[in-house]
């Protein structure tokens, strides 16, 4: 029976696609489980990742968010400005915060608007990632900082351990950051799995009448995870410029995509209602290792985007083929049930 | 009907901020209104000049040696351009110039091409118009380049064998395989690498494609240090190319083994040019570019046309004896910046 149940898990299968394309790269590179390459892999996700533990959120409630590479951005960008032009010299953790809040804002500015406008949320958030760039152009008058601020600098200076692969000599560290991609499963996790909150977005994303009719307050769900987006948002945008020890508005360009599209790999339904966070991490997972393999695995720089599209495409059919034979299962049961009360 | 108001005083506050905002985008460029509305003085040209991205301090060191031009020449000369590299922005910006009184028009187009229908109207106007960063471009008086294409590429791989002491593996950097004067660059790059170095190798990867985005250059050359452990250079055409490459250097603690050169700035790449992981970057200052636009422009509009030949003296640093091939015109304006250089390159 347990057995059965791990085939039904859609975590199993983005697992096995894992393992086979991680032996694929060791084979053909030798390159994919030494040290450095494991460190550098957690490395490349905690940005990506911290988002889509926030986008796994709206996307379960039945809804999308395309601004949050746009709130990271504007976060990023208004704090480190900020603090480079006050030299502020205190803790980093002001930093954190004042990007949170000011994600909170935006994020609420888009949980209101879906609430009360009832329009879809893709194009809402398309509106307002507009808005988003344009203050960020306009209003701060973007550019490069490539100068942080000491506290800034100093965090992106800070690692939480080093490994030195003794075969190549190459070494790679792990940044404090990690900790907050942790923090924010765990959190994202306990919210989804052990509270009414949690049951409420799934209930929302599954059907927004039936779960009105059993007494969720949708307009609330709904600003919440939208709320809960801008703040991961914000803190998103300090990690990548302390991650990075540059801020530059581009960093997030094309992530509305890619993070989109890792959280579906990960299983989580478009349409709302069901995913797991831990399926979400593994699809983070899974795009970040054909992102940054195709080198190793000796794809020509004319093909990279091909093959990325491809990758995609061959994983995301593969948990739309299993929700379609989870719904014939589903019919057939009824068809049958249908049946013995005939009989 | 209490959601209806709200849409309605939403759109409303949208459409008025989008007012605002326009208004917002032609105070932006404070001193080039004032300076557009008051004809110059007498004699003088009004010449307009549209850069990439108004908000990256390379435009802005541009927009020094406008100002520095007008100041010197009395000629009437601003500077205008999108908030971010987006050309249809850009394009814009170029149709609200041409519909006021301007003299000239110097460009730096994002996208040469899309920008041609709108450049042939300026021209049928009767306004000069003068590119930048477009060599072979057709709707202009004149293409001005900093350098030679051909000759850049070969001047950064000189650069990088050097540091790399003659000899080892290397791999090229552009923003997009699309981008026609990156490509040039590294094509002419790699050509001479294979008559003048022998022992250098391209690997077969030969060029990455980093967006102008450095985490994704940073990225891209970690994964090919893993791939080439033996790889001794990094050649980047984009300015984000070779910090990116040498922060990967620098934390794989692969500094003075690997080095990576290309076009830099040093507000960028100051930290690796610090840490010897960016021996050096090369570039074109934009401040004297711009001033020889501007000069360009002047002869032009002062019928001087027949002078500009092979061998004419701009008056500005680095174009004391141009190149002159039809319209397109270069000059030898090359500029290595490295360690004890930096502080005087600002931008």
């Amino acid at each position: 029976m347990k057995g059965k149940n791990l085939l039904k898990k859609n975590e199993f299968y983005i697992v096995i696609i894992i393992a086979v394309l991680a032996c694929i790269i060791q084979a053909i590179s030798g390159q994919f489980f030494t040290s450095n390459n494991l460190v550098d892999l957690l490395r490349s996700m905690i940005v990506p990742g911290m988002m889509a533990a926030g986008l796994f959120m709206v996307i379960v409630s039945g809804n999308i968010d395309v601004s949050f590479p746009y709130t990271a951005m504007l976060c990023m960008f208004a704090v480190t400005k900020w603090f480079s032009v006050i030299n502020y010299q205190g803790p980093v953790f002001l930093a954190f915060l004042i990007a949170g809040l000011i994600g909170l804002v935006l994020g609420l500015l888009n949980g209101v608007l879906a609430a009360w406008l009832k329009l879809p949320t893709l194009i809402i958030t398309l509106g307002t990632c507009t808005i988003f760039l344009g203050i960020t152009q306009g209003v701060l008058q973007s550019s490069v900082i490539s100068v942080l601020p000491a506290p800034m600098a100093k965090m992106a200076a800070t690692n939480l351990f080093s490994v030195v692969n003794g075969e190549t000599g190459l070494g790679s560290s792990m940044p404090v950051s990690i900790l907050f991609l942790i923090a924010i499963y765990l959190i994202v996790g306990f919210i989804m799995k052990y509270t009414m909150l949690g049951r409420g977005i799934y209930a929302v994303g599954g059907d927004p009448v039936a779960a009105e009719r059993a007494g969720f307050n949708v307009n609330f769900i709904r600003i919440f995870v939208f709320t809960f987006m801008g703040v991961v948002g914000g803190i998103t945008g300090i990690t990548q410029v302390t991650v990075s020890g540059m801020c530059q508005i581009n960093f997030f360009d094309g992530y509305e995509m890619t993070i989109i599209a890792a959280v579906v790999l990960g299983g989580a339904n478009i349409a709302g209602g069901s995913g797991t966070v831990i399926g979400t991490f593994l699809g983070v997972l899974l795009m970040k290792m054909i992102s940054n393999n195709l080198i190793l695995l000796g794809i020509p720089t004319n093909w990279s985007k091909f093959m990325t599209g491809i990758l995609i495409i061959a994983g995301v059919s593969m948990s739309a083929y299993k929700s379609v034979l989870a719904k014939r299962r589903v019919a057939s049961n009824i068809l049958e049930d249908g049946h013995k009360e005939e009989a | 009907m209490k959601r209806e108001l709200v849409a309605l005083s939403l759109a409303a506050v949208m459409l008025s901020s989008l007012v605002m905002g326009c208004g917002g985008s032609s105070t932006e460029t404070a001193s080039a209104d004032t300076a557009g509305d008051t004809t110059a003085s007498e004699g003088g040209y009004t010449i307009a000049t549209v850069v990439k991205d108004m908000s990256d301090p390379w435009c802005l060191r541009h927009e020094e040696g406008v100002k520095e031009y007008a100041a010197e020449t009395g000629n009437n000369c601003y500077v205008k351009g999108p908030a971010k590299t987006d050309s249809a922005e850009q394009i814009q910006v170029i149709e609200q110039l041409i519909s006021q009184d301007i003299d000239a028009l110097c460009v730096v187009p994002i996208d040469p091409e899309a920008c041609a229908p709108v450049l042939q109207k300026a021209r049928d106007k009767g306004i000069v118009v003068i590119t930048h960063e477009a060599e072979g471009f057709e709707a202009c008086d004149y293409d001005l380049e900093a350098f030679n294409n051909k000759e850049y590429g070969e001047a950064m791989m000189d650069e990088l064998a050097k540091a790399m002491n003659y000899e080892g593996k290397y791999v090229t950097m552009v923003a997009f395989l699309s981008s026609v004067s990156h490509n040039d660059w590294m094509d002419a790059a790699v050509a001479h690498q294979k008559e003048a170095y022998p022992n250098m190798e391209l690997i077969p990867e030969e060029r990455l494609e980093c967006e102008d985005n450095m985490n994704m250059a940073y990225e891209k050359a970690k994964e090919i240090i893993k791939k080439y452990p033996d790889i001794k250079g990094f050649l980047g055409a984009s300015s984000y190319d070779p910090p990116g490459a040498a922060k990967a250097i620098d934390e794989l603690g692969m500094t003075g083994q690997i080095y990576a050169v290309g076009t830099g700035v040093a507000s960028v790449s100051g930290p690796y040019l610090e840490s010897g992981s960016n021996p050096c970057v090369l570039c074109w200052d934009p401040a004297l570019s711009g001033k020889a636009m501007c000069q360009l422009a002047t002869m032009v509009l002062n019928g001087e046309k027949d002078k500009i030949q092979t061998g004419l003296d701009l008056g500005i640093e680095g174009y004391n004896s141009v190149n002159v091939n039809g319209t397109d015109i270069s000059g030898n304006a090359i500029l290595v910046i490295n360690k004890d250089n930096m502080a005087e390159y600002n931008f």
